[in-house]
C-alpha cells in the first residue's frame, strides 16, 4: 500500500484551508470529506467504536474551523490536521481508559484464530500494539499506517525528533518482546 | 577502542532509522548510510526483517471504512450551533465581567424569544410543506421511503470505498458526468450529464471501471434514453 500521506492535492488543501480561514463552510466540508476516510481508518485501529471515531474527527474539524486563520504554513496542511487529530485522539482515548472502557474490547474479543499464517501474524502484531503506551503506538502507526517521515511525526506530535526516535525505539523493543510470546513459537 | 565506539554509535543511529527505511520515507543520504551498515550488521538485518513484517501486518489491515455523510451532518449541526450562539465560547471560557451579566440576561431573553419564534415558524413551515408537491428530501429514510432525487440526476452510482478523489474525478470526466449530490447514507451518488452524451453511453463508460460498484439510470432519464 502506498503511503497515504503522499497527498497529490497539497495545493488544493492549502486553498481550501485559506477559504476556511475566511469563513467558508463549503470549503470546510470539502476538506472534511477529503480527510474523513484517512482519519477514520487510522483511528479505527485505536478504537472499534464508530461514535468515538466520529467524535474525534468532528472535534478535530471544529478546531480546524476555529483555528484555520492561525495556520502559518510552517508545515503541510495534512500534517497540521493530523496533528490536531492526534492530540484530540490522545485526550479522548485517555478519558475512555480512565472511565474503565478498554478501547479495543470488541476487537480483542474478535481476534481470530485463523490458521493461515498471514492473518495470524496480523493478530499477533495487533495484540502487541495494544500493549504499547499510546504515544509509542501512535508513533509506530503514524510511520507504518499513515507513512509519515520522522520529521513529520515530530511536527504532528509537537515533539523533538529525539523524542520521536526514543518512542519508536521503545515501541519496537516492547513489540519484539511481546511477539514471540503471542506467537508461541518464538518466531514472527 | 575508538573505532569500536564509533561503530557502536553508527549501529545505534542506523538502527533508529530502520522504521523510515522500511516505510520509504528516508532521505537519500540516510538510505545509503543504512544500506552500507546493513551489509556488515547481521543484527540490523534481523531487525529490518522483523520491522518489514510488522509494517506488512499493519498496512495489510487498512482499518474500517466509514461513510462520512452522517458524521458531516452532525458536524454541520455543531457549526450551526456555534453560529446561533456567537458568545457561547466566551461564556464557556471567560468569567463574568462587571456590567455584562444584565446584558447577557437581556440577550438570553431575546434569544429565548427568538427560539420560540423560530419554533413556531418551523412548525408552520412544516405544516405548509406537507402540501407541497416538490417536498425537500427527507433528512432520514426508512426502507419503505422512496428516495428523492435531484432534478438534474440522470444516473445513480456507487463507487468502491478505496476510490480516491482523483480517480473519481477521472471516471466522471470520461463518462462526461458530474456529481449533483451524494454520497447518501448508502454511498449512492447522484450524477448529472455534463454534455449531450447519451445516458446509456455514460452508463457504459462508467461500468467499464472496476471502481464503479453499481450504476443505473434514474427513472425518467432512463425512459427518455430508451423509448418504447
Amino acid at each position: 500500500m502506498p503511503p497515504l500521506v503522499m497527498n497529490p492535492l497539497k495545493e488544493h488543501d492549502s486553498t481550501l484551508l485559506a477559504a476556511v480561514a475566511a469563513g467558508d463552510r463549503r470549503a470546510l466540508e470539502q476538506l472534511y470529506l477529503s480527510y474523513h476516510r484517512r482519519l477514520a481508518r487510522f483511528l479505527s485501529r485505536f478504537t472499534s467504536r464508530y461514535e468515538n471515531v466520529e467524535e474525534i474527527i468532528n472535534d478535530t474539524f471544529m478546531v480546524v474551523w476555529q483555528h484555520a486563520k492561525d495556520f502559518r504554513h510552517a508545515s503541510q496542511v495534512s500534517t497540521w490536521i493530523i496533528g490536531i487529530a492526534y492530540r484530540t485522539a490522545l485526550k479522548s482515548l485517555r478519558q475512555q481508559k480512565n472511565l474503565g472502557f478498554p478501547p479495543d474490547a470488541e476487537a480483542l474479543a474478535e481476534t481470530s484464530t485463523d490458521p493461515t499464517g498471514e492473518t495470524e501474524t496480523q493478530d499477533w502484531v495487533m495484540q502487541g500494539l495494544r500493549q504499547l503506551p499510546l504515544e509509542q503506538r501512535f508513533t509506530l502507526e503514524l510511520a507504518y499506517h499513515l507513512g509519515h517521515s520522522l520529521e513529520e511525526i515530530a511536527a504532528i506530535t509537537d515533539s523533538p525528533v529525539g523524542t520521536v526516535k526514543a518512542r519508536m525505539f521503545h515501541a519496537r523493543e516492547k513489540l519484539r518482546r511481546s511477539l514471540p510470546q503471542l506467537g508461541g513459537g518464538g518466531e514472527l | 577502542m575508538n573505532g569500536t565506539a564509533n561503530q557502536l554509535h553508527e549501529h545505534r543511529e542506523v538502527s533508529e532509522l530502520i522504521p523510515w527505511y522500511v516505510n520509504a520515507r528516508i532521505g537519500d543520504a540516510d538510505r545509503q548510510r543504512v544500506d552500507a551498515h546493513l551489509r556488515d550488521c547481521a543484527e540490523c538485518r534481523g531487525e529490518l526483517q522483523l520491522q518489514r513484517q510488522v509494517h506488512a501486518a499493519i498496512t495489510a489491515d487498512p482499518g474500517i471504512e466509514y461513510m462520512p455523510t452522517a458524521s458531516l451532518k452532525r458536524l454541520q449541526a455543531r457549526l450551526d450551533g456555534l453560529d446561533a450562539t456567537p458568545d457561547a465560547a466566551a461564556r464557556a471560557s471567560g468569567a463574568d465581567r462587571p456590567g455584562q451579566r444584565s446584558m447577557r440576561w437581556g440577550r438570553s431573553m431575546a434569544a429565548s424569544i427568538a427560539v420560540m419564534a423560530l419554533a413556531i415558524g418551523i412548525l408552520a413551515a412544516g405544516l405548509w410543506t406537507r402540501y407541497q408537491v416538490h417536498a425537500r428530501p427527507l433528512d432520514y429514510f426508512t426502507v419503505t421511503t422512496a428516495a428523492a432525487h435531484p432534478p438534474q440526476e440522470v444516473i445513480r452510482a456507487v463507487f468502491a470505498p478505496a476510490t480516491t478523489l482523483v480517480e473519481l474525478q477521472s471516471i466522471l470526466d470520461e463518462a462526461q458526468l458530474r456529481i449533483v449530490s451524494g454520497p447518501s447514507e448508502a454511498g449512492v451518488y447522484s450524477l448529472a450529464a455534463n454534455s449531450s452524451l447519451s445516458v446509456s453511453a455514460s452508463l457504459g463508460l462508467l461500468r467499464t471501471h472496476a471502481a464503479v460498484r453499481f450504476a443505473e439510470a434514474s427513472g425518467p432519464a432512463a425512459a427518455a434514453d430508451h423509448p418504447q
